[in-house]
């Protein structure tokens, strides 16, 4: 102890009081001096002591029930009752009551040194105890903390969370993996885990890692299709070990992957089409250089020109596919990059149809353009509007019969303005048109064989309008021409 | 070349239609077109051709196989042979050959596009004459 120990003496008789202080000086230690029980209470209360000898016979408060008050403020206090030999029957009761010690009169300073110095060496010990027995509390209740963390983190946890022991029963799980596995029976844990669990591949898995000899074994990984519900879980699972590497149980992770799968699906679905889309035009092209090189089919020059001249149609054609989904990419993956701007999407329809004119004039179309001059203008990128409304005019005319008309009409309503493309071409049924804004999606027959299309047209047109918050709509019966109507938001002037 | 054949081409693409047109036209081969099942078995009904090439992906992606099993299921028109053609192939995974499918494909022969003039030429003589020494 560093600093020396407290000690007060409580007792009536002075002679006793100062011979103490001098022999306990002597030893170094400070003392405080209490001539009766309330007196030395009242300095127990305002200082800690290490030590108090004090008299049992005194006025007013007597020694044992001082005791008890002292030991109410601080347990560990050592008292050492000073007692005469008629009182010693009273001193075996202070003891009882938690005295530590008594010192009969009267007493040699000796005597007093060693009784003081044991009762210090004591009061160290109990401290000692004390200050263990707190400090395992604290870690006792620091692990019960851990582990209602443990609960809370699991249980937070998207990813559904096992942990079974090695009799294969669970000890620990979640929300989410009873929800994925549709666990039953959880609020009575500690049965087998098949009484819970129902699915087979699961209770294997872990078989095989419970009963695994390999030490190195660290984690099987393994994919799980469920019926109902209908789901696809990755399964992680893995040997639980303590620090000797003894198998306590094991952990198992599941993830639900269902999304991801059918997103893997969808985009294999994609390539493949896209494959088969680009691989038949590359074919015909082969197929006509073929001819022409080979020779097979004639040597007649005018003929060979006729074949070329194909093949270079299906190079044009796929290099617009191509082009095609370059655009399609770059609106599904940049929709960040859209240049907004206030646009009057009017102009740009006039320009457009004076660009598709020619194209329009080959057929002897006739336009009609009716759209107000004051048209609110809407937030959008102008290469999107150009894009769009270029597939729409020239599908109108690409489809449209020959001296058939393209009106386009524009309209105002309370937040939206829409623009509608009208042909009076060949239309569509009424079967074709859930599907005419799928990838590819053509409608084939004898009267659209001649047209030259990618299928990707009213995609492009589609995601456009709705990357600029807008809708599509579209009207159309066989042979009586069919109406496409973009409408996009409009901010209204608040001034 | 000894005797002339009738030959059905059955292809929604008309530039393979053409050119298989103008390869056969060439060596002599008298050819009739269709762009569709439907027209192709009106034209085996009314033409009665010797051999047919058939695409595999027509309108409805199984048309080739129906088309295929319609000829060789009709007692009347099971000896034609049927050539088939097609773009299907490893890109989009599937590979086909006469070997493992051909039991089930009910065709005769089979190339995937696009097909070499002298494959073409080679692999129709051949489906003729085994047509004509059969039985």
């Amino acid at each position: 102890m560093t600093k020396p120990a407290e000690i007060l003496v409580v007792d009536d008789e002075m002679g006793i009081r100062e011979g103490c202080k001098r022999a306990l000086n002597r030893l170094g230690y400070p003392v405080d001096l209490a001539e009766d029980g309330a007196v030395g209470f009242r300095k127990v209360q305002e200082k800690q002591y290490d030590l108090i000898l004090m008299d049992l016979m005194m006025p007013g408060i007597g020694g044992l029930d001082l005791i008890k008050k002292v030991h109410d403020i601080d347990p560990e206090i050592i008292i050492v009752v000073i007692t005469g030999y008629a009182t010693i029957e009273t001193a075996v009761e202070a003891t009882k009551r938690g005295a530590y010690d008594y010192l009969p009169k009267p007493f040699a300073p000796e005597t007093l040194a060693v009784l003081v110095k044991r009762g210090l060496e004591k009061r160290e010990l109990r401290l000692e105890a004390r200050r263990l027995l707190h400090e395992r509390e604290q870690r006792l209740l620091e692990l019960a903390g851990e582990q209602s963390r443990l609960r809370t983190i699991v249980g937070c946890m998207a990813d559904g969370v096992l942990v079974t022991n090695l009799e294969r029963q669970f000890v620990l799980w979640n929300a989410a993996a009873v929800k994925m596995l549709r666990l039953s029976g959880t609020d009575e844990p500690g049965r087998p885990l098949s009484e819970y669990i129902k699915v087979p591949s699961i209770d294997e898995a872990l078989q095989n890692i419970l009963s695994s000899k390999d030490a190195g074994l660290a984690m099987i990984s393994q994919e799980i299709r469920l019926e109902d519900p209908e789901l696809v879980l990755m399964a992680q699972m893995a040997p639980v070990r303590d620090e000797a590497g003894t198998l306590l149980g094991a952990v198992t992770v599941l993830r639900d992957i269902t999304k991801l799968k059918e997103i893997e699906k969808i985009k294999s679905q994609f390539v493949s089409m896209v494959a088969h889309e680009l691989r038949s035009p590359l074919a015909a092209i082969e197929g006509w250089l073929d001819v022409v090189l080979s020779g097979a089919a004639g040597d007649d020059e005018r003929k060979k020109e006729a074949w070329l001249e194909r093949a270079k149609e299906r190079a044009h054609s796929l290099l617009a596919l191509v082009n095609d989904l370059l655009e399609i990419n770059k609106i599904e993956a940049g929709k960040v990059a859209l240049k907004m701007e206030s646009v009057q999407v009017a102009d740009i329809i006039r320009k457009l149809v004076d660009f598709l004119k020619p194209e329009a004039d080959r057929k002897a179309l006739s336009f009609t353009i009716r759209m107000p001059d004051a048209l609110p203008t809407v937030q959008a990128d102008v290469q999107d509007m150009e894009k769009l409304f270029t597939n729409l005019i020239s599908n109108a005319i690409k489809y449209n019969v020959d001296k058939g008309s393209v009106t386009i009409e524009a309209t105002v309503d309370a937040q939206y303005v829409g623009f509608h493309v009208r042909d009076t071409g060949i239309g569509m049924a009424p079967e074709h048109l859930p599907r005419i804004f799928d990838d590819f999606f053509r409608i084939e027959d004898k009267r659209t064989s001649k047209i030259s299309g990618t299928g990707l047209g009213l995609t492009i047109a589609k995601k456009i309008v709705d990357s600029h918050f807008g809708h599509l709509e579209v009207k159309s019966r066989p042979d009586q021409g069919s109406t496409f109507s973009v409408f996009l938001p409009y901010q209204k002037r608040t001034k | 070349m000894t005797v002339t054949a009738k030959i059905l081409l059955v292809d929604d693409d008309p530039d393979f239609l053409d050119m298989h047109k103008a390869i056969l036209a060439n060596h002599g081969y008298e050819v009739i077109t269709a762009t569709s099942g439907g027209e192709g078995m009106e034209r085996v009904r009314t033409d009665m051709p010797d051999a047919i090439i058939l695409d595999l992906m027509m309108e409805k992606h199984d048309a080739g196989f129906s088309f295929s099993r319609q000829i060789k299921m009709d007692p009347l028109f099971k000896r034609i042979p049927i050539l088939m053609v097609t773009s299907v192939a490893e890109a989009t995974g599937y590979r086909f050959s006469l070997q493992e499918d051909g039991y089930w494909m009910k065709t005769d022969d089979f190339l995937d596009k696009p097909v070499k003039p002298e494959v073409l030429l080679e692999r129709v003589e051949r489906m003729l004459k085994k047509s004509r020494e059969a039985p």
